[in-house]
């Protein structure tokens, strides 16, 4: 009896430990305590090499099959030379995905050159461990002059800002996460809002004044103000206006200009 | 050994949630497999064996998100102990009594997400998010369970044979 009741109260204490613990580090994340995030980095740095092995097997996986059902009807018309039609798929493979990432790199190039800024490229090797929060693994962290706080874009636009640097990897908020805000303006109208997500796959623009005259697919762009977008980059495109009598201000949903949730290479702009 | 296998299937749990998970995801919702994890250690292990689970994962999955810190920590910890409490007063053999402890604990980890991030954070969450996405998520983390428990019944009748916990 006396020995359950040990065991109860050992338990009792554990819970609370753990419990407390757990307050103590929601606390410290608010107020970004720069120690706290030792555990990001060792995290970091131990699942890299596992999300990178992950990331790189699916790409292989898709390619396989992409080329297996297109190319399925030569191989059967053609058993002799078949052996020879599955080195060559294997070798096209290779050779389409490389052409992929220098396409989709040389168009991040151009848009760096435009950009005229310093910038760093990273691949994307990983997502949100939770299924709340809307974030992104890039391959690139301090050794690379990443720091937080700084941009990150593809050439389709804006996609989030850094939010903890580690030595090797590093974490990006997307803007669709319900604790973004950009300061943002309409391209054609210039009438500003605050661009906030809402852990969906849209964004809301707030504190549109109901006299503006906002269409849906007007552009909004980053107003630079806020210090880590810089001005003129594009956010997205309006999906969605309701204008209601007895508020001051129109709801406007956007939906962001990159598809988030095909990222594959990203731009960090360090300056 | 018996822990390091048991480390081994958190780094391939996690690994696999943050990678190629998104690619089975419906509706922009894919399964928690930390928290089906948390699930089966309270259930399966003696007294109390969830907690330790909960709280170990827990961590690491805070650390691998960007949310806010401590939240899974916290979520997990309460899951793995309440469940490890609740499997010895409760009969929960079977797949309609997992299935509703799943829902349960999935009900219970969108709530803590949504109350912290709404008070704590002070931010916006989609109002779809408590009648679209959460009951969303129940079921596909009651759909996924039973596949992955005989997975992890098997790897730990495969360790009881040729380790010692």
């Amino acid at each position: 009896m006396s020995r359950r009741r040990f065991t109860s109260r050992k338990n009792i204490i554990f819970l609370s430990t753990a419990l407390l613990a757990s307050l103590v580090m929601m606390t410290l994340s608010v107020k970004q305590e720069k120690g706290i995030h030792f555990l990001d980095s060792i995290a970091g740095t131990v699942f890299s090499p596992f999300q990178n092995f992950f990331t790189q097997t699916i790409q292989s996986a898709s390619d396989g099959i992409n080329h297996y059902f297109s190319l399925a009807d030569v191989a059967r018309e053609n058993d002799r030379l078949q052996f020879e039609v599955q080195r060559l798929i294997s070798e096209k493979s290779k050779l389409v995905e490389r052409l992929a990432r220098r396409k989709r790199l040389s168009k991040l190039m151009a848009y760096e050159d435009d950009l005229r800024r310093e910038t760093v490229s990273a691949s994307v090797i990983g997502r949100d461990a939770t299924q709340w929060s809307k974030m992104v693994v890039i391959d690139k962290g301090t050794r690379d002059g990443i720091r937080n706080y700084l941009a990150v874009v593809t050439a389709s636009g804006v996609i989030g800002k850094i939010i903890h640097a580690g030595p090797s990897t590093s974490k990006v908020l997307l803007i669709i996460d319900s604790r973004s805000a950009v300061d943002a303006l309409f391209q054609g109208s210039r009438v500003s809002g605050v661009v906030v997500g809402v852990g969906g796959d849209e964004c809301e623009l707030k504190f549109v004044p109901n006299t503006a005259n906002v269409k849906v697919g007007d552009y909004v762009l980053s107003s630079g103000l806020g210090g880590v977008f810089p001005k003129g980059l594009i956010i997205g495109k309006v999906s969605q206006v309701s204008v209601k009598k007895q508020s001051l201000f129109q709801d406007v949903t956007l939906v962001p200009s990159s598809d988030l949730s095909r990222l594959e290479e990203v731009l960090v702009l360090l300056s | 050994m018996y822990y390091f296998v048991q480390a081994l299937i958190v780094v391939f749990l996690l690994s696999a949630q943050t990678t190629w998970l998104k690619l089975f995801s419906f509706n922009g919702v894919t399964p928690d497999l930390a928290l089906i994890w948390v699930v089966y250690c309270a259930v399966r292990y003696s007294w109390m064996g969830g907690a330790g689970p909960g709280l170990a994962i827990g961590i690491t999955q805070d650390s691998l998100s960007g949310g806010l810190l401590g939240v899974n920590t916290f979520s997990k910890t309460l899951i793995g102990y309440f469940f490890s409490t609740l499997k010895n007063k409760l009969f929960i053999e079977g797949v309609i009594p997992m299935g509703i402890f799943l829902a349960l604990a999935s009900i219970f980890d969108g709530l803590v997400f949504y109350f912290s991030t709404m008070t704590i954070l002070k931010g916006e969450v989609a109002p779809s998010f408590l009648y679209q996405m959460l009951p969303v998520y129940s079921v596909y983390n009651v759909l996924i369970a039973p596949v992955m428990f005989m997975t992890l019944d098997k790897i730990n009748g495969w360790l009881k044979l040729h380790t010692q916990p």
